[in-house]
């Protein structure tokens, strides 16, 4: 930490000469933020939380206490067991994917290479696009007649092929997870390649000079210098691989039938094709009451907050 | 003890073999880009010849023309002013929530690590009971309300990375600038704005893009009359024949400004997109 | 314990030429130090003896094998950082044992010499200490565990104590040294400090530019300096440079100053000088053999002429006085208590047997 945080704070310390110092300066500057993250964090929740506990659903609007029924009945639903296994897969496979190949890039692009610039310009280009527009891109170059992948494959197989990348079962989660790892590894390629040119020069040179081979200085010197910026890539990774909504809307929008629902995209359809909008609270709230959990522990556990 | 004199390997054949591959993972990420807008200057007949042309036989601005006609094309302004003002506001009031937590660490590790906690909420979980509470106020569909949520999702980001670099500035300037006289009020705006300003510039081009880019919300929280580039994007997809032309015309028109921005700034993209994780 | 030879080493960086045609050869067993100011290419010089640069021209040689294209960890050298370099992971025992981890040597072999190596070094009682729990002068020590624990048949030093404090400087120089004597292995040595070099060497390399300017025992460059470069390099507080010319003539040569004083050369310096009376010289004579005038009588060799002090700077056991000579300010010293005044009109006794004649275009010792 700077050592400027150390210090004890000014207006506790000295008092300004000709001024009484200002109390509340530290609540009033930081009271606009909070009012609007409990507006938008908080109140919604509790709202939601009372909805949850109601009845209302497409056909009627009870307000009575509905107890936990809404609640319990979660814990019957299988298809919301079955999206957050989809969720689990995707993220299951995407991550270690995007994160080895974004370390293998980053050691590509590690060493002097006349020209780096340029390069890293532009593979940067699909992360910074809406996924939303990934999505759509890669629902065109899927597209069985007029995309070029599968005009690709034609070349390579010899003869047409007819791959329905967005409807065949067997191929929809290769489609999703392929656009997904093509928006994002280079997320994790920018920020390893970041953290591994910060890795002291001394360190490694002395451990080749010990005469340890290329995997052991990696393995005991490299990696836990970069670790806790990969833990912090991986968490972020992590929390936007399970939130997946844009690129699965684009390509599958769950489909077919409900085989790539993840839990964002079956939150949705509940609480907005099927306006169950009490069971959708209760799913809400359990979702954010579990992520709420999860993260504090994370960001506790890696002392972000200091 | 000694080892078999092994030759280093001719740094001409790594170079070269590096080029390769990345040349290689170069197509592989830009495709798809070069694809889109490749289609978005083709004809119908190009778009869907079989097989498909690889590049366009002229660049025609047919479509694009025909979205601006259609007034479609003002989605993107949509975006513009729900991206800006959101992002106004959240890098003012960010900003000084920072500075609180910086210099006077205002609510201790609790309030900050709820703070972040924030940024970590998965969308649709939170957008829902917004939404709730939109149809209570009757802010579905509206400028303001869509708004109030950008600006209220990206305060974390903005926080989280302005405490960063406002603990980069010498708190010797501050101090020296209310021995000169200044009130707190004034240290801030006079001394605090100003030395931090690359990092509210960059940090201000990450949340307007955050918020341009964003589809969820968007779509939930509006219907007709504020609509989203993102959003108009996705009413282009229809059952059998997407208009593909108008699909990539308008992805294109949403996308170009970013690239066009991440450009200029390449320096503090890894500190941006890392959430300072690193200071690339 | 091997041998070093270099023969025309050149290296660039970029529009640099950092070494420049380098011819060295280093006897197994020596303690040489590489030592010269601030961008002559001794880091350099040393990194690619190392391997860890790459030459653009000539080869080295260890032990009669050439090792140009040997990586650095084939080269069977060891070598301490200037910043220590410790890996900040590991205490200090995996520290020190990670070279002979690599090496895959068995796992008591390992513990014994860890521990050898710690013992030597006072560093016993730290073993599960990590490095940011350790003082610098600890640090340092465990990087040079690191070192000798592998047994390597050269020891390479970069600038090892720049980053200590004064005394531990000090402290640190004396344990070198008995390392040396201790292990007997050849160990390069590179500093900027004149005083690291001249009490650790058995050889000096002195550099500039990325040339060696001289080689050769300590003594010997600070009593034969080669060039005004060498001469003024050692020694502190530093040589005295007077501009002047030869005066004489058959019988007699003598520097005639700028201010108009001559002062005689000794009978044996006088060979082969005569033939240049009237060119122009460089006077050069160490505060050392500037003194205060306390005989009846100067002693042979002596030229004693009356100055003026103008400032006095006692360090305690010495007194050193300025004092104007030649037209420039001349640095002389004196006992603590042999001048009292600024302004104080007092003789001085230059010791010309030890001055050296400087060719103010060559740069060259006559």
């Amino acid at each position: 930490m700077s050592s400027a945080s150390t210090i004890t704070p000014i207006d506790q310390a000295t008092p300004v000469p000709g001024r009484a110092p200002d109390r509340y300066f530290k609540h009033q500057l930081i009271a606009p933020a909070i009012f609007l993250l409990l507006l938008i964090g908080l109140f919604p929740l509790i709202y939601s939380l009372i909805v949850s506990f109601q009845r209302i659903t497409m056909l009627e609007e009870d307000y009575s206490f509905a107890g936990l029924a809404n609640y319990a009945q979660l814990f019957r639903d299988t298809r919301l067991w079955q999206s957050l296994l989809h969720t689990a897969i995707i993220t299951a496979i995407a991550l270690p994917i995007e994160l080895v190949a974004g370390l293998l890039m980053a050691q590509l692009f590690l060493e002097r290479l006349p020209g780096r610039q340029i390069f890293v310009s532009l593979l940067v280009l699909p992360t910074v696009i809406s996924p939303i527009v990934a999505g759509a891109t890669w629902r065109l170059l899927f597209d069985n007649r007029y995309g070029p992948i599968n005009q690709i494959l034609g070349w390579i197989a010899g003869e047409p092929v007819a791959a329905l990348w967005t409807v065949n079962p067997n191929l929809v989660y290769p489609a999703i997870i392929l656009c997904e790892i093509w928006q994002w590894t280079p997320f994790m390629f920018l920020i390893l390649l970041a953290a591994l040119s910060n890795v002291d020069r001394s360190l490694t040179e002395a451990a080749e000079i010990d005469g340890a081979g290329y995997w052991r200085i990696f393995g005991r010197i490299v990696l836990p210098a970069i670790w806790p910026v990969m833990a912090i890539a991986i968490l972020i990774r992590s929390l936007d691989l399970v939130r997946i909504f844009d690129i699965i809307w684009a390509l599958t929008a769950g489909g077919p039938g409900t085989m790539t629902e993840t839990i964002s995209i079956y939150t949705y359809t509940q609480g907005f094709n099927q306006f169950e909008t009490s069971y959708t609270a209760a799913m809400a709230f359990l979702v954010i009451a579990l992520l709420t959990v999860i993260v504090t522990w994370a960001i506790r556990r890696m002392g972000l907050a200091k | 003890m000694i080892g078999s004199g092994k030759i280093l390997r001719r740094r001409g054949v790594v170079l070269g073999l590096r080029y390769v591959a990345a040349i290689l993972l170069t197509i592989f990420f830009v495709f798809p880009v070069y694809w889109l807008f490749t289609i978005s200057f083709k004809t119908p007949d190009e778009i869907f010849a079989f097989p498909p042309a690889w590049y366009p036989k002229s660049i025609q601005f047919n479509n694009y023309a025909v979205l601006f006609k259609d007034g479609d094309a003002e989605t993107v302004w949509n975006s513009l002013v729900l991206s800006a003002a959101s992002t106004v506001i959240a890098m003012f009031f960010g900003t000084m929530a920072a500075y609180s937590l910086v210099r006077f660490k205002t609510g201790g590790e609790n309030l900050a690590v709820w703070i972040i906690s924030q940024r970590m909420m998965p969308p649709i979980a939170i957008v829902f009971p917004v939404f709730l509470l939109y149809v209570y106020f009757g802010w579905v569909d509206t400028y303001h309300g869509l708004i109030i949520l950008y600006t209220a999702f990206s305060l974390p980001y903005v926080i989280w990375m302005m405490r960063g670099y406002l603990e980069d500035i010498p708190l010797e300037l501050e101090e020296s600038a209310l021995v000169d006289g200044c009130t707190r009020w004034q240290v801030l705006w006079k001394v605090v704005f100003p030395m931090a300003r690359t990092g509210l510039f960059a940090t201000a081009v990450f949340t307007f893009i955050f918020a341009w880019n964003d589809f969820l919300f968007a779509f939930v929280l509006t219907r007709t009359e504020v609509v989203t580039y993102t959003v108009q994007v996705t009413h282009y997809f229809g059952g059998q024949s997407n208009f593909w032309a108008k699909i990539a015309a308008m992805s294109v028109l949403g996308t170009v400004p970013v690239f066009i921005t991440v450009a200029m700034l390449q320096r503090y993209l890894v500190r941006g997109i890392s959430m300072g994780a690193v200071k690339g | 314990m091997a041998d070093l030879r270099i023969t025309g080493l050149h290296k660039r960086y970029g529009g640099v030429h950092a070494v420049r045609g380098i011819d060295l050869e280093i006897p197994a067993g020596e303690f040489t130090v590489l030592v010269g100011p601030s961008g002559c290419g001794k880091s350099t010089l040393l990194r690619t003896i190392a391997g860890l640069e790459e030459t653009d021209a000539g080869t080295i040689q260890i032990a009669g094998q050439t090792v140009n294209h040997v990586r650095p960890r084939d080269r069977d050298i060891a070598m301490v950082f200037q910043n220590y370099a410790l890996y900040p992971y590991m205490n200090v025992y995996e520290n020190i044992a990670f070279g002979l981890r690599a090496r895959k040597t068995a796992a008591d072999e390992i513990d014994k010499r860890v521990k050898r190596a710690a013992d030597m070094l006072g560093i016993g009682q730290l073993l599960d200490r990590l490095p940011r729990q350790l003082s610098g002068g600890q640090r340092q020590r465990v990087a040079i565990g690191r070192a000798i624990v592998r047994n390597a048949r050269l020891f390479l030093f970069d600038e090892p104590l720049s980053n200590l404090d004064a005394q531990l400087r000090d402290e640190m120089r004396g344990e070198i040294k008995r390392l040396h004597r201790e292990i007997g292995k050849t160990m390069i040595y590179v500093t900027h400090d004149q005083i690291e070099a001249m009490t650790l060497a058995d050889r000096i390399v002195l550099l500039k530019d990325g040339m060696i300017e001289q080689v050769g025992t300590p003594l010997d460059l600070f009593e034969r300096p080669a060039t005004r470069f060498v001469a003024g390099f050692l020694g502190s507080p530093q040589m005295n440079f007077i501009p002047g010319e030869l005066a004489g003539g058959v019988a007699q040569l003598a520097v005639r100053l700028g201010d108009g004083k001559a002062l005689p050369l000794p009978e044996a310096r006088r060979g082969a000088l005569t033939a240049a009376v009237g060119r122009p010289l460089v006077l050069g004579i160490r505060p050392e053999h500037i003194s205060r005038a306390v005989a009846a009588a100067p002693r042979a060799g002596q030229v004693r002429i009356p100055v003026a002090v103008d400032l006095i700077q006692p360090t305690g056991s010495r007194t050193y006085i300025s004092v104007p000579l030649g037209g420039i300010a001349a640095t002389a010293e004196v006992e603590p208590h042999d001048v009292n005044r600024v302004g104080e009109s007092i003789e001085i006794d230059i010791d010309m047997n030890k001055a050296i004649l400087i060719d103010p275009e060559t740069d060259k010792v006559i």
